[in-house]
């Protein structure tokens, strides 16, 4: 075991191999993105692209078909009233005479809307106060937890009727803050979670180790690092908001009349569920399809981006 | 007849990114009551050649493609499932690195050591618990009897790879395979743990492998030692021989990479470090997997070409290379391919 | 060949830590959490480092070494003790004083997966620390993070690649080059080589003496591996549970311990020469016999 005096200046990894390398030793080891692998995973899941696909059809049905259709959802024409499916009212007609495909599609944009837009409030309330909470620690995190603790037992729908009663009219934006509000727990409760983990990684005490203030740790290093988390609540979210305005809708409390939302086209088809089921079923349906679709994104996505699964 | 002989095994790992050829291709022979030593770096195979020994690689990536593990004169990769699980645990043991993970955190060590005793042997609870008390007090546990009782995270590591000793144990196994044991602890509990192991092997007449990236670990425990690079052996010899006279390139590198502790101009010198990386299985270099690294190839070797095959360097001292130290000290022997 | 700058006696050390204690507080309690005891993690030790030299810091898992290297940065707050640089008090700087502080002592770690954001790319990970400290321009930063990366032998073609598809030590140079950037005088190598392989092992630790030598830095080198230690250190201070136990040249503590702790400690070490070891393992086994008889 000889040890040897210093040769020659340190060369660089690349040439620091012998002549008979296979590639350049300071060559990647795999040229691949975080992001490409977490796709290769969740396009080989086929439920998870079944659904995807599910999603961005139904999506894509709601955005463009108004455009496209016809017909005009609100027109009343009572000669054609509860006429089941055919060729020229695929998803039929309903109690008004209005077309159902029309409708779906144009509830749809309300019902998603809403839903996106609950979402998305849902995500800021909850990422700011857990974030807050995670990266502070300490005493203020116990409190912030606590007072959680308490809001938890605030039952979800009583409350956003309560608030919708409060507002007085339900429009757009007041649903949309009516099923915020108390939903965003759980999101707070994630994203806590998941500062408080990424807090200990070695890269967030080499920024503090170099001076980088809160805010860059906070903003560069712990919340992007959160982003899988993020969209993987946006997909279980989704499916909650959207219930609860269904729900809302379905006993009257939510969008008024003529607009329309599945949940409000499915009070429509309430009594006449015996004879044109359809007018209750179309919804219904676009309802579950959007929930469980969003399901199993949710999972899909939970799946490809686990970093247990990553390939290090 | 050996104890365990492996013959040409070979497993590989079907990916989707490729075949990772893992183990390809080695060979040994581990007496009753011996102790044979693998060495190797992260990646060399060292590991998968124990779990395809059990017969516990995973089974749809993983597949033993060739060769064959006999053990007490039956060959391992032959045998269903069924009987394999008869011989895990009851005539060949092993142990992990990890002894924070390679416990159940959820069930008692009483209930992990008879677990074990149950599942082989056909005896009442009152009797495995009882037997469970003596080994731990083989293991030299402490107040054994009050801890049968207590869950893995009341133990620190080393007791913990104790107990996983005492599990290993149980049920008498003919050999014992124990990965990287003491990797993962201070180096005062890897000597007390080390000599534990060598008084029960003692004790039992039990065989072992030894896997381990320490060079140390092996001079202290091991009989003989198998070198492992890139999925091969590349040298294998008894303990003293090798350290004596280290044949193969990497071994010697290997030796010339450590850190001394006694010596003149230890702070001044250098290591010798080995430039470059381990080889990338699923796409190895097409002859002598040490070559791009190797300080004594040249392109135009046949190393480069040709696989060097294991040969007889001394008595019962193999190594593969067309390079071995021997050779080179200044002696006009041709390359021999 | 390195030697150590000779001291100036006239000068300050560089570091000088004087009876620094960590404690943690052990919380109990279901409702409100109260404190019911202190795990001391670091429990009264004192040491100093001259400029230029090397202090290996030696020890067993739990022994404290790491916690005081993060104390020495200030990256824990001590629960008491002092912890002078270049003469001036760390403890009792302020926020915006310690910052810049910083930029004269800087940090290793140990893993090479966990010590960089996988969210960022080679080239802007080197950079932060000048952009933390609005170094230069954007273009300055750049060519300052090829030469950073050169010096550390990472080909500087691969700025644009995340860390994950680098290997090991690939990685442990890709931290290293931030650890320069700010051209620190001290640096803390936290366990720097203990996740990687043997080979890369020596890689690294070449490159680390050879920075030494080329820019002047101080090292207080934290491992467990007494070999490794032994080869990187001139003076080597070894810490049980907390406590300093030993402290003194490198040569001298490994020749002739002082204390039982640090006898123990060596010779539990392996050492790749078989016929040692097994004279070494009679010996214990010998000890071992006596002791159940006696």
């Amino acid at each position: 075991m000889v040890v040897n005096p210093r040769e020659a200046p340190t060369p660089t990894i690349a040439g620091d191999v012998a002549p008979l390398a296979q590639g350049t030793a300071g060559a990647p080891l795999r040229q691949s993105n975080l992001w490409r692998d977490a796709w290769g995973r969740y396009v080989r899941n086929r439920a998870a692209v079944a659904a995807g696909a599910a999603f961005v059809l139904l999506l894509l049905f709601c955005v463009i078909w108004p455009f496209v259709s016809p017909y005009d959802g609100n027109k009343l024409d009572f000669s054609l009233k509860n006429e089941g499916p055919s060729l020229s009212h695929p998803f039929g007609t309903d109690n008004f005479g209005r077309d159902m495909m029309t409708r779906t599609a144009e509830g749809g944009r309300v019902s998603i809307g809403i839903g996106f837009a609950a979402t998305i409030a849902i995500l800021l309330a909850g990422v700011a106060y857990g974030a807050i909470s995670g990266f502070v620690g300490g005493r203020l995190d116990n409190a912030m937890m606590r007072v959680l603790d308490t809001l938890y037992g605030l039952p979800y729908l009583p409350f956003a009727i309560i608030i919708l009663a409060i507002f007085g009219d339900a429009n757009f934006w007041t649903m949309v803050v009516a099923l915020s509000v108390v939903s965003w727990f759980t999101t707070a409760r994630i994203v806590r979670g998941q500062i408080i983990t990424l807090k200990e990684n070695d890269y967030v005490r080499a920024a503090r180790a170099v001076g980088a203030r809160w805010y860059r740790i906070l903003g560069r290093h712990l919340l992007p690092n959160t982003l899988g988390v993020l969209i993987i609540a946006i997909f279980l979210e989704l499916p909650g908001v959207i219930l609860g305005e269904a729900f809302l809708s379905f006993i009257g409390l939510g969008i008024g009349a003529p607009d329309a939302s599945w949940g409000q086209m499915a009070n429509d088809g309430r009594t006449a569920y015996r004879t044109s089921p359809h007018i209750i079923a179309v919804p219904s349906i676009a309802i579950a399809t959007l929930i469980l679709s969003a399901n199993f994104i949710a999972d899909g996505l939970r799946d490809a981006l686990d970093p247990r699964t990553r390939e290090t | 007849m050996a104890l365990l002989e492996v013959n040409n095994l070979k497993t590989h790992f079907f990916t989707r990114e490729g075949v990772v050829r893992a183990v390809d291709g080695i060979s040994f022979e581990v007496e009753s009551g011996k102790t044979l030593g693998i060495v190797g770096e992260s990646g060399c195979g060292k590991s998968v050649t124990a779990l395809s020994i059990m017969g516990l690689i995973p089974k749809p990536p993983a597949k033993i493609v060739d060769g064959s593990v006999l053990f007490d004169g039956r060959d391992l990769t032959k045998l269903p499932e069924k009987q394999l699980e008869d011989v895990r645990g009851r005539e060949i043991a092993m142990i992990f690195q990890d002894p924070m993970t390679s416990l159940n955190p959820t069930l008692t060590i009483g209930t992990q050591i008879t677990e074990t005793i149950r599942r082989h042997y056909d005896v009442p609870k009152r009797q495995a618990r009882k037997k469970a008390v003596e080994l731990l007090e083989e293991v030299q546990i402490p107040r054994a009897a009050d801890r049968l009782d207590d869950y893995p995270h009341r133990f620190s590591g080393g007791m913990r790879q104790r107990v996983m000793i005492a599990i290993a144990l149980s049920c008498d196994p003919k050999l014992l395979i124990a990965d990287e044991p003491t990797t993962a602890l201070d180096v005062t509990v890897q000597a007390a743990v080390l000599d534990l192991l060598d008084d029960l092997r003692q004790a039992h007449e039990m065989a072992m492998i030894l896997i381990t990236h320490d060079m140390g670990v092996v001079a202290e425990s091991a009989d003989d030692i198998a070198v492992m690079y890139g999925g091969q052996i590349v040298e294998q010899a008894s303990v003293n021989d090798l350290f004596d006279r280290p044949e193969h390139p990497y071994t010697e590198a290997l030796l010339g990479a450590l850190p001394q502790i006694e010596g003149e101009g230890i702070r001044a010198g250098r290591l010798t470090a080995i430039p470059g990386r381990p080889p990338d299985l699923k796409n190895p270099p097409p002859a002598c997997r040490f070559a791009p690294r190797c300080k004594y190839a040249n392109a135009n070797d046949t190393c480069t070409t040709v696989m060097p095959e294991l040969r007889e360097i001394h008595k019962d001292h193999w190594v593969r290379t067309a390079h071995p130290a021997c050779e080179r000290a200044g002696a006009q022997v041709p390359v021999q391919a | 060949m390195s030697t150590p700058v000779t001291t100036n006696p006239a000068k300050p050390p560089l570091l000088q830590v004087t009876n620094l204690r960590k404690h943690f507080p052990v919380r109990s309690g279901m409702l409100i959490e109260r404190t019911v005891d202190h795990v001391k993690a670091v429990d009264d030790v004192s040491f100093e480092i001259t400029e230029g030299e090397t202090l290996g810091l030696v020890g067993e898992s739990g022994s404290g070494k790491s916690t005081t290297g993060y104390c020495v940065l200030q990256l824990l707050k001590p629960t008491d003790g002092s912890i002078r640089f270049e003469g001036q008090e760390l403890t009792t700087l302020g926020r915006e004083q310690m910052r810049r502080m910083r930029r004269e002592m800087q940090i290793v770690f140990q893993d090479p997966y966990a010590s960089l954001d996988p969210r960022m790319t080679v080239g802007d990970i080197v950079a932060e620390p000048l952009l933390v400290h609005s170094i230069g321009t954007k273009k300055d930063r750049r060519s300052r993070v090829r030469e950073l990366l050169d010096v550390v032998g990472f080909d500087p073609g691969f700025t644009n690649r995340y860390p994950h598809e680098f290997s090991g030590g690939q990685r442990q140079r890709i931290g290293i080059a931030r650890a320069l950037a700010l051209s620190p005088k001290l640096i803390v190598c936290d366990e720097p080589v203990s996740a990687l392989d043997v080979s890369i092992q020596a890689q690294i630790l070449n490159l680390l003496k050879d920075l030494q030598q080329d820019f002047g830095l101080t090292y207080l080198f934290i491992a467990h591996d007494l070999a490794v230690v032994r080869s990187m250190s001139d003076r080597i201070a070894v810490m049980n549970k907390g406590k300093l136990v030993e402290i003194g040249p490198a040569e001298e503590l490994y020749a002739s311990p002082r204390e039982d702790y640090t006898k123990a400690l060596l010779s539990a070490v392996p050492i790749p020469d078989p016929r040692a070891m097994k004279e070494r393992k009679a010996a214990r086994r010998k000890l071992r016999h006596a002791l159940a008889e006696g």
